[in-house]
C-alpha cells in the first residue's frame, strides 16, 4: 500500500510542477496584461506597477520566485482585488466550494448507488428500465442546464427555496446548488453501479448464496456490493474533476462566493496570480482525488494492490 | 438509433436553413418588442431582454455550437489518430513514452487548461475549438493505439511487410481503413463532449462572444432573465439536451457495433 502511494506521488509531483510552470509561462507570454485598461497608464506608472509586482524580472527568475513562494503557501498578490492576496481569496472561497463539492458527492453516491442497486436487483423489469432511462437523461443534463432549471422551478415558481447567495451556509441556501451539482454525477454512478452489480450477480458465489437461501437485501449488500463498487470507484477521479468544473458554473448560477467565482472573475479580468493559483490548487485536488480513488481501488480489489 | 439520427438531422437542417426562412436576423434589435412573449409582434418564440428574436438566436446559436463542436472533434480526430497510430505501430519504448504523456494529460483539470488558454490568447471562436480539440484527443489516441496493436499481428500486415511496403504506406493504406469505423464512433462521442465544453465556456462568458451567439450564451441570458421570460431559458435548454442525448445515443450504438 505504501509502495503504491510512493509510486503515485512520484508521478504526481512532476505533473503538478509541469502544470504550474507551463501555466505560468503561458500567462506571461500572452499579449495584453492586467494593467492594459481602457485608459493607457503613464509609462512611469506602468513601470512602477510592473516593478512592484516583479513583472519586470526575467521569465525564469519569475518562475523560480513563484514556485519558491508557492512551496511556502504564498500564492502572491491578486492584481484585480488589490486589497487581497490570492491566499486570502482562496481561504475565503475554498471552504464554500469544498462544502458544496463534498455534499454533492455524498448525495450523488447515495442516490446513484441506491438507484443502481434497485435497478440491478430485478434486471429487465419496468423499474430497472425507468431508472436507467432517468440515469441516461441525467448524464445528458449538464449542471449549467440543471442549475437554472431548478432555480426556476423550486425557487421562482414554487418559492420554496432561495435562488441565490450562500446566506450563512444554512441548509435552505445549500439545497438547490448541491442538488444541481450532484445530479449529473448521480446518473453516471447509477449506470456504473448497475453494470457492476449485473456482472457480479451472474457469478457463482452469488448463485451459491441464493442456493443457501439468503435473502436478496443481504446478498446485494454483503456479497455483491463490494466487488461491484470497483467501476464506481474508478469513476471517482473523473467525478472529482467534474464536480470542480461543475462547481464553477453552479457558483456563478447561484451567486455563491466560492473559489469558482473568483476563478471566473480572475479569468475575465486577466488576474494572472489568481487564475494561476486556482488552477494549481484544482490540479493538486484532482491529483489527490485520483490517488484516493486508487487507494480505495486497492482496498476493494486485493489483486490491484501489487 | 434511427429516431435519434432523424432528430439530429432535423436539428442540423433547422440550424442551417432556418435562419434564412425567418424574417428576423439573430442580431437585429426590434425596439417595438423588447422581452416580447412568444407569438407577439411576429416573433414566434418572443424576444430577449434587448429585443432580439429568440427563435433566430436559438437557430444561429445551435449552428455555432454545432460548428465549433464539429471542428473541434475533427482536430481531436486528426491528433488522436496520428498519436495513437504512431504509438501502436512503433510499440516498445516509444509507445510507452507516448502513452505516459496521454496518462499524465488525463490527470490534468482539462476545463481549467482550456480556460487558461482562453485567458491567454483572447476569446476567439477559432481558439475555442482549437483549444477544446487539443484536449479532447486523448481517448481517441488510446482507442486507436489499442486497435493498431491488435491489427499489427494480423497476417495481412505481415504480408505487406514481406512484400516490402514502406511502413508509412502500411499504416495509412492498410491499417487505418480498418480503424475507420471505431474512429468515427468515437468522433461522434466526442461531439457531445465538445458541445458541453463549448456551452460551459460560453455560459461563463469565456467562449463565443456577443453579438455572436451560441447555446451556452443563450442559456446564460435565459438564466439571467428567467423570472420574467422563462421560455428564454427553456428553449435553448431543450435544444441542448435533445442534441446531447441523441448524439450520445448514436455514438454509443456505433461504438458497440464496431466493438465486437
Amino acid at each position: 500500500m505504501f509502495d503504491l502511494i510512493r509510486r503515485r506521488l512520484f508521478t504526481a509531483i512532476p505533473t503538478l510542477a509541469v502544470v504550474v510552470i507551463l501555466s505560468f509561462v503561458l500567462m506571461r507570454v500572452a499579449p495584453g496584461g492586467p494593467f492594459d485598461g481602457e485608459r493607457p497608464l503613464a509609462p512611469e506608472t506602468r513601470a512602477a506597477l510592473m516593478a512592484a509586482y516583479g513583472l519586470d524580472k526575467p521569465l525564469p527568475e519569475q518562475v523560480g520566485r513563484y514556485v519558491w513562494r508557492l512551496a511556502q503557501g504564498d500564492f502572491g498578490p491578486s492584481l484585480v482585488y488589490r486589497d487581497f492576496t490570492v491566499t486570502d481569496l482562496i481561504a475565503r472561497g475554498l471552504p464554500i466550494s469544498l462544502t458544496l463539492g463534498a455534499l454533492a458527492l455524498m448525495l450523488a453516491l447515495l442516490l446513484g448507488l441506491g438507484a443502481g442497486m434497485v435497478a440491478a436487483a430485478r434486471p429487465g423489469r419496468a423499474l430497472d428500465r425507468m431508472l436507467m432511462l432517468g440515469a441516461t437523461l441525467l448524464t445528458a443534463l449538464p449542471s449549467f442546464v440543471v442549475g437554472p432549471l431548478l432555480a426556476l422551478v423550486f425557487g421562482l415558481w414554487a418559492g420554496w427555496l432561495p435562488v441565490s447567495g450562500w446566506g450563512d451556509g444554512d441548509a435552505p441556501h445549500m439545497i438547490l446548488p448541491v442538488i444541481a451539482l450532484a445530479l449529473p454525477a448521480t446518473g453516471a454512478i447509477a449506470k456504473l453501479a448497475r453494470a457492476g452489480l449485473a456482472e457480479v450477480l451472474a457469478q457463482d458465489h452469488i448463485r451459491m448464496a441464493r442456493a443457501r437461501g439468503l435473502g436478496w437485501p443481504r446478498i446485494l449488500i454483503v456479497h455483491a456490493l463490494r466487488p461491484a463498487l470497483v467501476p464506481v470507484v474508478s469513476y471517482l477521479g473523473p467525478a472529482a474533476a467534474g464536480l470542480l468544473t461543475g462547481a464553477v458554473v453552479i457558483e456563478t448560477v447561484f451567486a455563491l462566493p466560492g473559489l469558482g467565482r473568483y476563478f471566473v472573475q480572475g479569468a475575465l479580468n486577466r488576474d494572472y496570480p489568481l487564475v494561476l493559483g486556482v488552477v494549481t490548487l484544482y490540479a493538486a485536488l484532482i491529483i489527490l482525488f485520483n490517488l484516493l480513488a486508487d487507494l480505495a481501488y486497492g482496498w476493494l480489489d486485493p489483486r490491484a494492490r501489487r | 438509433m434511427r429516431p435519434a439520427l432523424i432528430v439530429i438531422a432535423l436539428i442540423v437542417a433547422a440550424a442551417l436553413l432556418g435562419p434564412l426562412a425567418l424574417h428576423w436576423r439573430y442580431d437585429v434589435i426590434d425596439w417595438s418588442a423588447v422581452r416580447a412573449p412568444p407569438f407577439a409582434g411576429g416573433h414566434v418564440m418572443g424576444t430577449d431582454s434587448i429585443g432580439r428574436d429568440l427563435l433566430a438566436r436559438t437557430l444561429v446559436g445551435t449552428r455555432v455550437t454545432l460548428g465549433v463542436a464539429f471542428a473541434a472533434a475533427l482536430v481531436s480526430l486528426v491528433v488522436g489518430v496520428a498519436w495513437g497510430a504512431v504509438a501502436g505501430w512503433r510499440g516498445g519504448r516509444m509507445d510507452e513514452a507516448m502513452m505516459r504523456v496521454v496518462d499524465a494529460l488525463y490527470a490534468l483539470p482539462f476545463m481549467f487548461v482550456v480556460i487558461l488558454l482562453m485567458v491567454v490568447f483572447g476569446r476567439s471562436i477559432l481558439l475555442v475549438f482549437l483549444g477544446i480539440g487539443a484536449v479532447e484527443w486523448l481517448t481517441m489516441a488510446r482507442v486507436v493505439r489499442g486497435q493498431m496493436i491488435a491489427l499489427r499481428e494480423r497476417p495481412f500486415v505481415t504480408a505487406a511487410e514481406a512484400a516490402g511496403t514502406p511502413p508509412a504506406a502500411i499504416v495509412v493504406r492498410h491499417m487505418l481503413p480498418n480503424i475507420a469505423g471505431v474512429a468515427i464512433a468515437y468522433l461522434l462521442l466526442t461531439i457531445p463532449q465538445v458541445v458541453m465544453i463549448e456551452s460551459f465556456l460560453s455560459f461563463l462568458g469565456l467562449g463565443v462572444q456577443e453579438p455572436m451567439t451560441s447555446l451556452g450564451i443563450l442559456l446564460k441570458d435565459g438564466a439571467d432573465d428567467m423570472d420574467v421570460a422563462p421560455h428564454a431559458l427553456l428553449l435553448p435548454a431543450a435544444v441542448l439536451v435533445t442534441l446531447l442525448l441523441c448524439l450520445t445515443r448514436v455514438g454509443e450504438r456505433l461504438r458497440d457495433r464496431f466493438a465486437q
